[in-house]
């Protein structure tokens, strides 16, 4: 691996982030490690005793809440032998009990009991086994998140300006409150970050989903989803901005120039939806209908999570070349239910018409990196560019199809691969959890 | 082209779907053997349609108030769970007319599957409509690879013989609780 600050230049990045296994390891530890790393939703575990696993760059995870409603970040890893304890997704548990030799935890992580407890050593003492634990976790408007890196900034300094634009987000239902639902898995076969490039992308719509701006003209007509993207972005007032420690945004709304309801693609039952609402509601009726669509806003929290349309995608690596995206639907608390069905419809939308050709990209990103004498990859479009605007918080914006974003999710990634990042794991009771909002 | 028709699909379609859906596998008996050839008939039509890629002669088959749906494990209420997709006509034509762009990405080249459908039972609804489920393997082979598909599905057949037409078809997948390959054409 060759030092790493000569692998990313400032207008390009060297084709071994995407390729190289050693990176991929080293990067599995410190950046995921280092980072507070989306975990779940707390709708998704709303009731003492809820669990639902979920993982850190590679470590298996069980985010628990105990009976008294706290949250416990525990290793998926029995103290004993190192077998995984838990097997479900998601469920209600007070105890997780390993199946090889029976060692029996707490759902705050504590061993509780040991089978055949004579012949251990004599100072074998059950507190020192426990689960290993993640050290530090943080909630953000219910999103909870998590940290090896007890040097870390706070949850709330880490998200920076990125925490008012969840609150954008959030605050669209009327209740201030999301609840997480189901999800639906793919898998692509190229590295995690080809995702993360695409996320604040504001190039690629025109050209990578020339099939759904066409369909869309041809089906239906006017401007409809993702129709600003037709032709010159850059004339719509769309810009993309780079928020600091990765964080990236993509803001479509100046592209639009009406509701979203009317710009939103006709979705199955949305004539049927839309008269019952409008009856229940009648002048309100469209300001409810503006809860359906998709947020306008791609909000990319580094390194695992992006928020864009109206849910969640998980970005899961598996190997240097295989990467899962978990597409989770938020339902909007406090919106009649009509609108939260036209959400599920809305949130299959773009996911099953548009991110094939996004993921079929992907994968073709990673078979032209195969060629090792062509080491470089182009992120250059608005540097130095005199339309970069940086406001007082740091954030620089910029037209949506530069590359700012991703320039700036690299230094950030740069800063925690180069650092001397302190990687622990705490045992029961040693665990903090920040509210920054 | 004429404007697409508006969705008809409401709340007593989906009462309709989530009860035919739920709970998987509901034991009704055995099938009715004299059923079975004439569903045949039509499941085996579809399979080479879809595998021929003959899409607006696929879509001819469904009715007015047809849903075409890919849930997730467990398949639930649509109306409260997201899915992979539930097509109502329009969206129907949707995809379909996605891949007439031209510039559908993942389906270039295109997919070239061969489908296998077996174990096929059917069922009177007492409505008119014939309740059909069957196993089948979708094979996919696309650039040097060959992926398949499994899946049990369910079929609402409004009419049989000649003129057979389908009302719902939902694809439960055996997988669609792990990762799985993104898929452009129609399983």
């Amino acid at each position: 691996m060759d030092a790493l600050d000569t692998l990313i230049q400032p207008h390009r990045v060297h084709r071994s982030l995407y390729t190289d296994p050693d990176i991929f390891v080293t990067e599995m530890e410190k950046v995921f490690g280092g980072a507070w790393v989306y975990l779940a939703h707390e709708s998704q575990l709303p009731e003492p005793n809820d669990f639902i696993t979920a993982r850190i760059g590679l470590r298996p995870l069980i985010l628990t809440r105990d009976d008294d409603g706290g949250l416990h970040g525990l290793f998926n890893r029995c103290a004993h032998r190192a077998s995984t304890v838990c097997q479900s997704e998601c469920g209600s548990a007070r105890r997780f009990q390993c199946s090889y030799h029976g060692w029996t935890y707490s759902n705050r992580g504590e061993l509780v009991n040991v089978p055949f407890a004579e012949g251990y050593p004599p100072d074998f003492d059950l507190s020192d086994h426990g689960l290993a634990q993640v050290p530090r976790l943080g909630t953000y408007r219910g999103l909870i998140f998590g940290t090896l890196n007890v040097d870390a900034p706070s949850l709330a300094d880490w998200l920076g300006p990125a925490g008012p634009l969840i609150d954008e987000f959030v605050d669209r239902s009327p209740s201030g409150r999301i609840e997480v639902r189901n999800c639906q898995r793919m898998v692509y076969r190229g590295n995690w970050k080809l995702a993360w490039d695409n996320a604040g992308d504001g190039l690629h719509p025109t050209f990578a989903h020339r099939s759904f701006v066409i369909l869309n003209e041809r089906q239906h007509g006017g401007a409809r989803s993702l129709s600003q993207f037709k032709a010159s972005p850059d004339d719509t007032g769309m810009y993309g901005a780079d928020l600091g420690n990765g964080h990236m945004f993509v803001d479509q709304r100046p592209g639009l120039n009406q509701s979203f309801w009317e710009t939103q693609r006709p979705v199955p039952g949305r004539e049927w939806y839309a008269e019952q609402i409008e009856q229940a509601c009648g002048d309100g009726a469209a300001d409810v209908l503006e809860v359906a669509p998709g947020s306008m806003i791609n909000l990319s929290i580094f390194p695992n999570l992006l928020i864009k349309g109206n849910h969640f995608e998980t970005v899961d690596p598996v190997s240097v070349a295989e990467t899962r995206l978990h597409t989770w639907m938020v339902a909007a608390e406090g919106a009649p239910d009509e609108v939260n069905v036209l959400r599920m419809r809305i949130a299959e939308d773009f996911p099953s018409l548009g991110n094939p050709d996004d993921l079929e990209l992907f994968e073709r990103c990673q078979e032209g990196l195969a060629i090792a004498e062509v080491e470089w990859v182009d992120m250059s479009k608005g540097l130095g560019h005199e339309a970069e605007e940086v406001s007082a918080d740091g954030v620089v914006r910029a037209p949506v199809t530069y590359e700012g974003p991703m320039r700036g999710y690299l230094r950030a990634w740069l800063d925690l691969m180069s650092s001397d990042v302190k990687l622990t794991t705490a045992a029961a009771g040693e665990v903090t959890c920040e509210v920054a909002a | 082209m004429d404007a697409p028709a508006a969705s008809v699909l409401d709340d007593r379609l989906y009462q309709r779907l989530v009860e035919l859906a739920a709970p998987d596998g509901a034991e009704r008996g055995p099938g009715r053997p004299d059923l079975r050839p004439a569903v045949e008939q039509a499941l085996h039509h579809e399979a080479r349609l879809l595998d021929e890629r003959l899409y607006r002669a696929w879509l001819d088959r469904f009715t007015q108030d047809c849903v075409y749906w890919i849930p997730l494990d467990p398949a639930g209420d649509p109306r409260t769970r997201v899915s992979y997709l539930l097509d109502d006509r329009r969206r129907m034509e949707d995809r379909i007319g996605l891949l007439e762009t031209g510039w559908a990405h993942a389906q270039e080249p295109p997919s070239r599957t061969c489908r296998i459908v077996s174990n096929v039972e059917a069922w009177p609804l007492g409505d008119g409509d014939t309740l059909a489920r069957c196993s089948t393997v979708v094979w996919e082979y696309r650039k040097d690879r060959l992926t398949p598909f499994a899946s049990r599905n369910d079929y609402v057949l409004a009419t049989l013989g000649e003129n057979w037409s389908v009302r719902f078809k939902i694809v439960r997948l055996v997988d669609s609780r792990s990762d799985v390959r993104k898929f452009s054409f129609v399983l």
